[in-house]
């Protein structure tokens, strides 16, 4: 029994010291990942954010065959996989016809960008619109009576009050879209997953290591501590309604 | 103004999704015309895009971040030989012939190893290596499972879609088939299975001393099997590689190329 906890003992130690002499290799591979990671997500962001007020507008007009069109895109967007559309927003033209995105990294990173940009943005639309039909119509008739055109009342009263209402879902969104990144190794994009992983193989000369996957964990955990920081503090800013 | 404002913005919208639609029919014509040849549709863009995965020693990045291994090197003296630039693209494994018949690699040449599912979906170069298929255990174990027989009470994680899950099958052995060889030797290294079947080249890589997992080893051979270079069907490179692997033979380039990495003993004489 006592050898055996020594054993273990002495195993634990064994880890440990090889995990502090591969740290200086795995470390800068980890960053590499973590970069194409951050570049999705920001991507996205700047891509769906606006794309997806566009959408909200499109499912809110009342020209029945616009509301329509939109609804049904975001029934399709939102109700399949995101891995299903990566998958056939990159193979699919190369399948049927020509490949358009080329078989190296940056042809990869712009399908991955599309198709996120697409899911989040429908994602985006509804949190818009529930934030644009919350504010109370009360509101908008103040604004008329005040003598403010349709498009003053609309960006002077209820798109300001829109953001205010709109945080608590968009940092929700905004969290899970930083670790669905992650999905985009589906097609071979190197994000820090797929950095993390290749060392349970072989990678930049080390075999067969699990710790680095695992320790992907901190990155994700570290830049959504500081996303939720982030948000705490626009919603704190925001508090001015009240 | 604001229903003004929705309309336009829509419309944009639809175009660019019926944008993207067009993009299939609108190459389709110029695809047909250029689709009899995959050599002159190669040639044309100039770049052969080789597939593979970080596979020491097939395929693998030197200090500088260039791909250097048994199969890279040889890759790129083939592409010499047609006259065109070479490119590396990492793949999922699993995804091999959907990026082959996507045409965003031109080639799977990775070790592969040619099972039913591989000939049959792709058109594959004349065998260039040798390779086994190994039963991966703990190492405390290892001296009750020498057989194959004895195996079979042990429950095994095996990559989806690869030779060791043939070969479990062909056994009758009880397995789980997980992502990747990977992820089926982490099974066993966490006791989650109690074996795995993976290749013999990265079992020498992966598991025993000095390697992440020193509790395991391997210990059966199931069987022995063949490498083979992937080609999209129809394709007349596969008649072009088999005459280079002749020839790269019969000067003595393809032994010297298995010595400087280490795997000349399982070179196909």
């Amino acid at each position: 029994m006592l050898n055996v906890i020594k054993r273990n003992e002495f195993e634990h130690m064994q880890l440990i010291n090889r995990i502090i002499e591969q740290f200086p290799i795995v470390f800068p591979a980890l960053n590499v990942g973590f970069l194409q990671t951050l570049k999705l997500f920001a991507i996205t962001l700047v891509g769906a954010l606006p794309l997806g007020l566009i959408i909200s507008f499109g499912s809110m007009t009342k020209f029945k065959p616009i509301s329509l069109l939109t609804k049904v895109v975001v029934w399709i967007v939102r109700g399949s996989p995101l891995m299903l559309q990566l998958m056939i927003i990159y193979y699919l033209p190369g399948l049927v016809g020509k490949n358009i995105w080329g078989g190296g990294e940056s042809g990869r990173f712009i399908a991955a960008a599309i198709a996120f940009i697409m899911n989040y943005a429908c994602y985006f639309s509804e949190i818009y619109r529930g934030g644009i039909q919350g504010v109370p119509v009360g509101q908008q008739e103040a604004g008329q009576v005040l003598g403010l055109t349709k498009t003053q009342v609309f960006f002077k009263v209820t798109l300001l009050q829109m953001v205010k209402r709109i945080v608590p879902p968009m940092s929700n969104e905004i969290i899970t879209l930083v670790k669905d990144t992650s999905l985009a190794r589906i097609i071979a994009l190197q994000e820090i997953i797929w950095a993390g992983g290749a060392f349970m193989k072989s990678s930049h000369g080390i075999q067969g290591q699990i710790w680095p996957l695992f320790f992907t964990g901190v990155y994700y955990l570290a830049f959504c501590g500081i996303l939720t920081l982030l948000f705490g503090y626009i919603e704190k800013k925001l508090s001015y309604f009240e | 103004m604001k229903k003004l404002l929705a309309l336009l913005l829509v419309c944009v919208m639809a175009i660019s999704f019926a944008a993207c639609g067009n993009t299939a029919p609108a190459t389709d014509n110029n695809e047909t015309a250029t689709a009899q040849s995959d050599l002159d549709y190669i040639k044309e863009k100039g770049t052969l895009v080789v597939g593979i995965t970080d596979f020491e020693p097939m395929d693998y990045k030197d200090d500088q971040g260039n791909w250097i291994g048994f199969d890279a090197d040889l890759a790129k003296a083939f592409a010499e030989s047609l006259g065109v630039e070479i490119e590396f693209a990492e793949i999922e494994w699993g995804n091999k012939i959907l990026e082959l018949n996507g045409k965003s690699i031109d080639c799977v040449w990775n070790g592969m190893t040619l099972t039913d599912e591989v000939t049959s979906s792709m058109d594959c170069s004349i065998p260039y290596c040798n390779n086994q298929q190994v039963v991966v255990v703990p190492a405390e174990k290892a001296a009750d499972y020498q057989t194959a027989d004895s195996c079979k009470e042990l429950n095994f994680a095996v990559e989806e879609g690869s030779a060791g899950e043939d070969m479990a099958k062909e056994n009758g052995f009880n397995y789980t088939a997980v992502k990747d060889q990977a992820t089926a030797v982490m099974e066993v290294a966490s006791g989650t299975s109690d074996a795995a079947i993976i290749d013999s080249l990265m079992a020498a890589a992966m598991v025993g001393e000095g390697t992440g997992y020193e509790s395991l080893t391997y210990t059966v051979g199931l069987n022995s099997e063949e490498y083979g270079v992937g080609f999209r069907k129809g394709s007349e490179l596969k008649a072009m590689l088999d005459k280079f692997f002749e020839d790269a033979k019969a000067s003595g380039q393809l032994k010297e190329v298995a010595e400087k990495y280490g795997v000349q003993a399982a070179l196909i004489k």
